[in-house]
């Protein structure tokens, strides 16, 4: 899992800061435009350039004086209650049975023995729940208004006093309603398929002549080491993602259920993270190559360092020990010693850089995470001098403090980038971050229903589908787009690709086909595709950023920031596919 | 049995006050094009006429003469292609103006999946009305349209005429001024087709402007005022039923008990008279009169045959 800073702007600072709103609002001015446009292009086609002008600025003047002020929600509440029972009717609960099914065999294929059994169990659920939920959004939203026009049931209703946004959002609130009663079932059934799945303890298998030390059997393809203290307690080391309380009771030693794969961390990050060159010079952090884009790296055995830069940390969360998690990766320029670690060493300093803790020295725990800790109550050097320290006292008095990282060997690197070092105050509970997972989920699935009951506002049914899946793939590979525009992805544009697939013209090699300019012109019409889908792709919504399985998978809290910020990123879809429906049902006759 | 023809519309009232007109159609056209905007039919041509508070007005034609696409230019359900549709004064596209208007369907297409009850609460919401108004709306209109005893069945088990039914009472959930029937016999067996008729007439008579599209002939002749012919979407005539049906230069005598010699003399007067007798024979009842008179006498008397014709 790849945390970027941007997802742990607060909403305030998406919105104002980083122009979540700039850029929303920007978005929906120039689609109103557009809207605008093509909505008089289409009156001036049956009506003239006058009368269709006349004919557009009614339905945008009817909407703020009549149709707005007497919108009822009794009635969209009928719409909604009838989309309800249609597809209760409809059996769309089938899609449970499937969802059943499918975890059955998960649970046969399921590998036990990945390193994290947790992530693939969470990331299997929240996936296989995300895609399900989706294909029902589109499945009954795509063909509620087309069926209705095409067994003309419609006309019961449009001849009724319903207004059009009644009529969008009836439907809307009705499938959202069948949806969200789905994904309440199945969040339900896979909170018990992980837990359950997961839940495993063993039984001691062998203990040292102390009766301290000792190993646990195999269960669930893996075992465990145990020390316990002089008070009988302790805790197993940690084994795929987990680790055992182990106790004695009387002269058995009891180990109990797992802990720490089903948790939410509450990750305070870094405001900034700054390196400094092996000259003691800042810079931008070393760049290895094509080993990571993410991560940047410091040098060993000089005066390159990474500095974390943290502030208006709140004291109260933490008692005598500071946690924190560090996911750094190594980079070597001679293999050495293979076996042992490249070394760090990492020490704490006051932002004044006048107070600091003891240097510890730390082996990189590569592709998994650090756990680590330090006390509050702590020795150090202030002023140069040995000292006695009290973390939030002397090092951070107002929460703010920096984390520097070396790297000991010469000639070997470190890579970070600014989430891999995060405070970690108590954790919050797994379900209410599974809930909010769940939560992220639903948000797409209303999306999905939004865009879907909105192109059957003025397309047929199959055509809604295949518009609704389009949104939706652009949603999900936007960045792919992205990266041929960029070119960082070879094999150029759709045409070309057409031209080199059946060809067998590699990715690597330069398209000849005997003539530049029709070269060129391929290469021309592959920006303008390109670029048009690059403006189509900014219309939908980032589904890729949208999903949060990844933060449930990797414990990681789904903070309220983030999914505020995607609940307005999808009231501002539904309001945008409330007023195409809306221009659309306006204009359109339903027995035409 | 009450027609239109022997008792005037009590409900009928003057033309010429702009209040009374419900409907008024000028210079309605309405072309159907294809994808590319190419004409394909040109379905209604230049329409102008209007239908008054309290009567009940027959839209006439064969198949294709532009009486559905007249319907739905009232509706709003279709916008004209040149010309306007006023609906109490306002745009048929108006939506406000369905508060007072109920809507039959030519094939009552209404929500299979729903029962009778589930369905006129349905549209009860749809007008904005208190859960309390609806209840009560429902049982009344259910009884009036006799479905008590298939209020909860879903309406995909309904036959054609209990569909009517529901369709008809769904029509009346918001007791509407103006009444759009399409084809409202259509399905119906004879005895719900007289039942239907005299619903048509009650609620003509409870001051309730009808408009009436149908190709069955006797139904408009039966129910109507005034009617509107409508050919190869034109309009072909347009009056009162009893005014164009009158034949002017035509006397007719109804009488009973008469001798063969009675008979003679009358026909003697006549070219006396310089009249000439086109036919004197014992008149015929209509089917549906008949039919319904063989219903009530074998619901009376089970288990006998009547003897009226020749084998």
């Amino acid at each position: 899992m790849r945390l970027t800073p941007e997802q742990f702007w607060t909403y305030s600072e998406w919105l104002f800061q980083h122009n979540g709103l700039r850029d929303g609002m920007i978005l929906a001015l120039a689609l109103s435009i557009l809207g605008f446009l093509v909505g008089y292009l289409v009156s001036v086609v049956n009506h003239g350039p006058v009368e269709g002008f006349l004919k557009v600025s009614q339905v945008i003047g009817q909407l703020f004086s009549v149709d707005l002020p007497k919108f009822s929600f009794r009635r969209a509440g009928a719409i909604a209650g009838l989309a309800f029972k249609e597809s209760i009717r409809k059996k769309i609960l089938v899609l449970i049975g499937i969802f059943i099914i499918a975890m059955m065999f998960a649970g046969w294929y399921l590998d036990q023995n990945a390193d994290y059994p947790a992530r693939l169990y969470i990331s299997f659920v929240l996936t296989a729940t995300n895609y399900l939920v989706i294909v029902l959004g589109f499945f009954v939203s795509c063909f509620s208004i087309p069926m209705d026009i095409k067994s003309r049931t419609i006309y019961t209703i449009v001849t009724k006093p319903v207004r059009p946004l009644e009529l969008f959002l009836g439907r809307v609130l009705g499938f959202t309603a069948i949806g969200t009663l789905v994904l309440l079932l199945m969040g339900l059934l896979s909170y018990v398929f992980v837990v359950r799945g997961l839940s495993h303890t063993h039984e001691v298998d062998t203990i040292d002549a102390s009766g301290r030390i000792g190993q646990t059997n195999i269960d669930n393809k893996h075992s465990h080491t145990f020390t316990l203290n002089d008070e009988g307690r302790g805790t197993t080391n940690e084994a795929k993602g987990h680790r055992h309380i182990v106790r004695k009771e009387g002269d058995k030693i009891v180990v109990g259920p797992p802990i720490d794969d089903l948790t939410a961390r509450v990750p305070i990050y870094a405001k900034k993270l700054d390196f400094t060159g092996r000259d003691g010079v800042k810079n931008e952090g070393y760049n290895v190559g094509y080993m990571s884009e993410y991560q940047k790296y410091i040098e060993g055995d000089s005066l390159s360092m990474a500095v974390w830069e943290f502030d208006g940390v709140d004291a109260n969360l933490f008692k005598d020990v500071i946690s924190y998690d560090l996911t750094i990766s190594a980079f070597r320029t001679y293999k050495g010693d293979i076996v042992t670690p490249v070394g760090g060493i990492i020490y704490f300093r006051s932002s004044d850089e006048k107070v600091e803790t003891e240097r510890e020295s730390f082996k990189v725990k590569e592709f998994q995470v650090d756990r680590r800790s330090i006390r509050t109550k702590l020795k150090g050097f202030k002023d140069g001098q040995p000292a006695d320290l009290d973390f939030f006292k002397d090092i951070a008095p107002d929460g703010k403090f920096q984390v520097v990282i070396r790297c000991q060997d010469r000639g070997q690197y470190l890579g970070m980038a600014a989430a891999d070092l995060y405070l970690r105050p108590a954790d919050l509970q797994f379900w209410w971050n599974f809930v909010k997972g769940y939560i992220s989920i639903w948000l797409q699935m209303f999306i999905v229903i939004c865009f879907g009951v909105m192109f059957s506002t003025f397309l047929s049914g199959p055509v809604a589908m295949i518009a609704t899946v389009a949104a939706i793939v652009l949603g999900f590979f936007g960045f792919f787009v992205d990266q041929l525009q960029a070119s960082t992805t070879k094999g150029g544009g759709p045409i070309e690709s057409l031209i080199r697939v059946p060809s067998q013209l590699g990715s690597q090699i330069e398209m000849d086909l005997g003539s530049r300019t029709l070269e060129e012109a391929i290469r021309l019409m592959d920006t303008w595709i390109l670029t048009g889908v690059s403006q189509l792709k900014s219309a939908v919504p980032n589904f890729d950023q949208l999903g949060t399985a990844d933060f449930v998978a990797y414990g990681v809290n789904l903070f309220g920031g983030l999914l505020g910020r995607h609940l307005t990123i999808a009231f501002g879809y539904f309001i945008l596919t409330s007023l195409v429906s809306y221009f659309f049902l306006k204009t359109r006759e339903m027995a035409a | 049995m009450a027609t239109a023809l022997d008792s005037a519309p009590t409900g009928t009232t003057s033309a010429n006050d702009p209040t009374n007109i419900i409907v008024e159609t000028r210079n309605l056209g309405k072309i159907y094009r294809d994808f590319w905007g190419r004409k394909k039919v040109h379905a209604l041509k230049s329409l102008d006429l209007e239908v008054r508070r309290g009567e009940i007005f027959g839209l006439l034609g064969p198949n294709g003469s532009g009486k559905s696409t007249t319907i739905k230019l009232m509706l709003g359900l279709l916008f004209p292609t040149s010309g306007r549709v006023f609906v109490f004064g306002k745009d048929a596209t108006d939506v406000s103006k369905n508060e007072r208007i109920g809507y039959l369907p030519e094939e009552s297409y209404l929500y299979k999946f729903l029962n009778a009850d589930e369905t006129l609460d349905f549209y009860g919401r749809l007008f904005d009305m208190s859960a309390e108004e609806r209840r009560e709306r429902t049982a009344k209109l259910i009884k009036m349209v006799k479905l008590e005893h298939a209020r909860r069945r879903q309406l995909k088990e309904y036959s054609k005429g209990m569909t009517r039914r529901i369709g008809l009472a769904q029509a009346l959930i918001n007791e509407p001024e103006f009444l759009v029937l399409d084809e409202p016999t259509t399905g119906l067996d004879p005895l719900g087709t007289r039942d239907m008729k005299d619903l048509i007439l009650r609620l003509r008579d409870e001051g309730k402007t009808i408009l009436l599209c149908s190709h069955q002939l006797a139904d408009v002749q039966d129910v109507c005022d005034r009617v509107a012919i409508l050919h190869q979407g034109e309009l072909k005539e347009l009056g009162r039923v009893d005014s164009l049906l009158k034949m002017q230069d035509v006397t007719q005598i109804h009488a009973s008990g008469l001798s063969d010699e009675a008979k003679g003399k009358i026909k003697k007067i006549i070219e006396e008279s310089g009249g000439e007798l086109q036919r004197m024979d014992n008149p015929t009842t209509t089917m549906e009169d008949l039919f319904l008179d063989i219903v009530k006498e074998s619901e009376q008397r089970p288990g006998r045959r009547g003897g009226r014709g020749e084998n």
